[in-house]
């Protein structure tokens, strides 16, 4: 071990570490929104919009995110579709996150009472309202630490990005690693990195779920 | 009903689109209107791609990239009087990125052999890619490549190097053990954890790797290995074969003129001659 | 396009495939099982315990699978632990799933109505009968699609394991990559591969749910 060259990649390291965090980030919040429009959608009761949510999460958590980003990008340009390489991330990033996400509102919608949607509608709420006041917030409510899990997975996932050519910092480790041979120091510094990053976003998560267990 | 006919309409104008696209696609190949060359020349600058983790021939040194086919490409792009624009990709999406056509040639080193001359088109030589050996520093039990009988060998899947250490290998007694690697850096780090005895690689690879941990490991001499040699890869098609005909040609005059020997020197510490003609796959 | 590429490599890509699903299914068991180990010592009243765990998790969620991989079994030798490649695969998998299943089970846990185990206390039921009986079921429902999302993605953490040398499917994809260069047709074939393993790992997980569902509004209506 050489804790010096440690030091020396660090300035790269954290670099590479700013992409990691923005990239992901955009992607979850995206995933967020694409997750619970596909969630609703499959529960409305059309079986069309079922099916062809169906498809999707079949498709998004089935294949492997390097896949998803290898035929976005190299794939489509055969058939005339160019994507840039931070749409096609961030794209790839927000489907996949979305299907995860989907999957766990649908399991969190079973967590909330049946009673509870059928008095709404006895007492006569129009659809949209039961779930914007009564589905959704208590599925959120059970599914923090599931939605922070998923956060960090994607943050961790992120790291497969670099196939179409974006500088991460899982990336940015190997390739410093090549150079001065000395893949465990540099891999350990970039765990510790990630360790920070997640360690703050898991921290973010608890005072969000303890917030939402006292409300 | 008038929604129906809404949408046969605007499918029908997909669908002439769609056959308008594919016949101007077709007319595209078909005419010599297509060459990868000129669309370059026109541009004024040339995109290569390569992964730049496989020093001392490609890899990055303070986010600068650096090495043989830096210094040997910027020569060609001088020749072809355009600027070069390097791309760095995980090996994965080196091939399919070319395929796509988002950059025009890969300048990673690469082994010419049978099944992938089917697929693609390589260039003449651009170094010397003979097999050798590396072990541990401190390990005393091996001074020549005979030594490797009954021992643990690694290398990296599909090089000629591992081919080349396997037919050797069968040659002893007892046979070494032979573990195969989806990434040859893999192999370094099994090396000084213990796992593998000597790792096989090209011996510009090795040579540098142990100049780098002096205290680590060590390059086993002389090399194994048949002469073989390093190529650059392109698409093969068409449209594509005065690009790589041209970067021949610059290679061949990057020879003659003495540059080449400059850069094998600054790299390597000697300098080697290359055949100037593309060589037949050996695997 | 040369999809008879797949044929071809098909009895080593068949064979990387049983071993992908050998490492994950030995991965989610211990996994599975740590977890829930885990679970239930962050629930001791000892603190040095609790936070034992909760670092645990910490650091085994916070890091990505292929840097632990890496440290597990390049960095293992340096402090005396040497493992054989598919040992440290799939030790590494069970170790990052346990600290996941461990939050996902924490949070069933939690879900299960606080006055249920109350009444089964105040019946005089041992904790081991409560767990078993009251806690379990119900962590079950909340959590089943939690879990097998969990599963899901690990199966695809799995293609780390080829850096390691471990002969999956992966390996055996990129043997093909690199002997022929075959780059679609590699992604295609991964692609259906992985979706197959998904997929089938999904519908178990459906069919599952529907049965932990079924049993319950079963019990329930007896109630009634």
């Amino acid at each position: 071990m050489k804790f010096s060259v440690i030091i020396d990649a660090l300035p790269h390291l954290l670099g590479a570490a700013v992409t990691t965090v923005w990239i992901s980030l955009l992607g979850v919040m995206l995933g967020q929104v694409i997750g619970v429009l596909v969630c609703v959608a499959r529960q409305s009761g059309s079986r069309a919009a079922d099916m062809a949510g169906g498809v999707y999460v079949s498709f998004f958590r089935g294949v492997p995110l390097l896949i998803q980003l290898l035929l976005i990008y190299y794939m489509l340009p055969l058939i005339g579709i160019d994507v840039p390489p931070l749409v096609a991330a961030i794209g790839a990033l927000s489907l996949a996150s979305g299907a995860y996400v989907s999957e766990i509102y649908r399991g969190a919608l079973n967590g909330v009472p049946h009673g509870q949607s059928e008095a709404a509608l006895a007492l006569g709420f129009p659809a949209p309202t039961i779930w914007t006041r009564i589905l959704l917030p208590q599925a959120f409510r059970i599914s923090v630490p599931a939605l922070v899990n998923e956060l960090i997975l994607l943050l961790k996932a992120s790291s497969l990005i670099s196939v179409v050519g974006v500088a991460e910092l899982t990336r940015t480790s190997q390739t410093i690693s090549a150079s001065n041979y000395r893949p465990l120091e540099i891999y350990l510094a970039a765990g510790l990195i990630y360790l920070a990053i997640n360690g703050a976003l898991a921290a973010f998560g608890a005072l969000v779920e303890r917030r939402l267990q006292q409300g | 009903m008038k929604r129906a006919g809404d949408t046969t309409g605007r499918f029908g104008t997909l669908m002439r689109a769609a056959l308008l696209g594919t016949a101007m696609l077709a007319a595209g190949a078909a005419g010599a209107m297509a060459d990868t060359l000129a669309d370059i020349k026109k541009a004024g600058t040339i995109n290569v791609a390569t992964e730049m983790q496989f020093p001392p021939f490609d890899f990055l040194e303070n986010n600068e990239y650096k090495g043989v086919d830096r210094d040997l490409f910027d020569e060609v792009a001088k020749e072809l009087g355009v600027k070069a624009k390097y791309i760095d990709l995980p090996w994965t999406s080196v091939l399919p990125g070319l395929e796509a056509k988002k950059f025009d040639l890969v300048i990673a080193p690469v082994t010419i052999t049978k099944e992938r001359m089917k697929r693609y088109a390589f260039t003449v030589p651009i170094s010397e890619a003979t097999a050798a050996m590396m072990k541990r520093a401190d390990d005393k039990t091996i001074n020549k490549p005979e030594d490797i009988a009954g021992k643990n060998v690694g290398g990296g899947k599909g090089t000629s190097q591992l081919a080349q250490v396997k037919e050797f290998g069968a040659t002893l007694s007892p046979a070494p053990t032979v573990k195969e690697y989806v990434d040859s850096n893999q192999s370094y780090a099994d090396l000084a954890a213990g796992r593998v005895d000597v790792s096989v690689n090209s011996l510009p690879n090795l040579a540098f790797a142990a100049a780098q941990r002096k205290e680590t490991f060590a390059v086993v001499l002389p090399p194994f290995g048949k002469p073989s040699y390093f190529s650059w890869v392109g698409r093969p098609a068409d449209d594509d074969k005065s690009l790589v005909e041209a970067v021949n040609a610059a290679l061949v005059k990057i020879q003659k003129d003495g540059r080449l020997a400059t850069i094998q020197k600054k790299w390597f510490g000697l300098s080697a001659e290359l055949p100037t003609t593309v060589p037949e796959p050996q695997l | 396009m040369d999809l008879t590429l797949l044929v071809d490599y098909g009895p080593a890509l068949l064979r990387g495939f049983g071993v992908t699903i050998l490492c994950w299914a030995a991965g989610c068991a211990i996994g599975l099982a740590l977890g829930f180990a885990l679970m239930l010592l962050g629930r001791t009243g000892l603190k040095p315990l609790r936070w034992a765990v909760r670092a645990y998790i910490e650091v085994i969620r916070g890091t990505p699978f292929l840097i632990q991989l890496f440290l597990l079994y390049s960095g293992g030798p340096v402090i005396g632990l040497r493992l054989e490649a598919t040992t440290a695969g799939i030790l590494g998998l069970g170790v990052y799933g346990s600290a996941y299943f461990a939050e996902i089970f924490r949070a069933g846990y939690q879900a299960v109505p606080k006055g249920q185990v109350e009444a089964a206390l105040s019946l005089g039921m041992p904790y081991g009968g409560i767990l078993r009986r009251v806690i379990l079921p119900g962590m079950l429902v909340s959590t089943l699609p939690a879990i097998v999302n969990m599963m899901a993605i690990l199966t695809k953490e799995t293609v780390v394991l080829s850096i390691i040398t471990v002969p999956e499917l992966m390996y055996e994809m990129q043997t093909m990559a690199a002997e022929t260069f075959a780059t679609f047709e590699t992604i295609l074939g991964m692609a259906l591969f992985y979706w197959l393993l998904v997929e089938a790992v999904s519908r178990l997980g459906r069919r599952a749910e529907a049965r932990v569902t079924r049993f319950l509004t079963h019990s329930s209506n007896a109630r009634a």
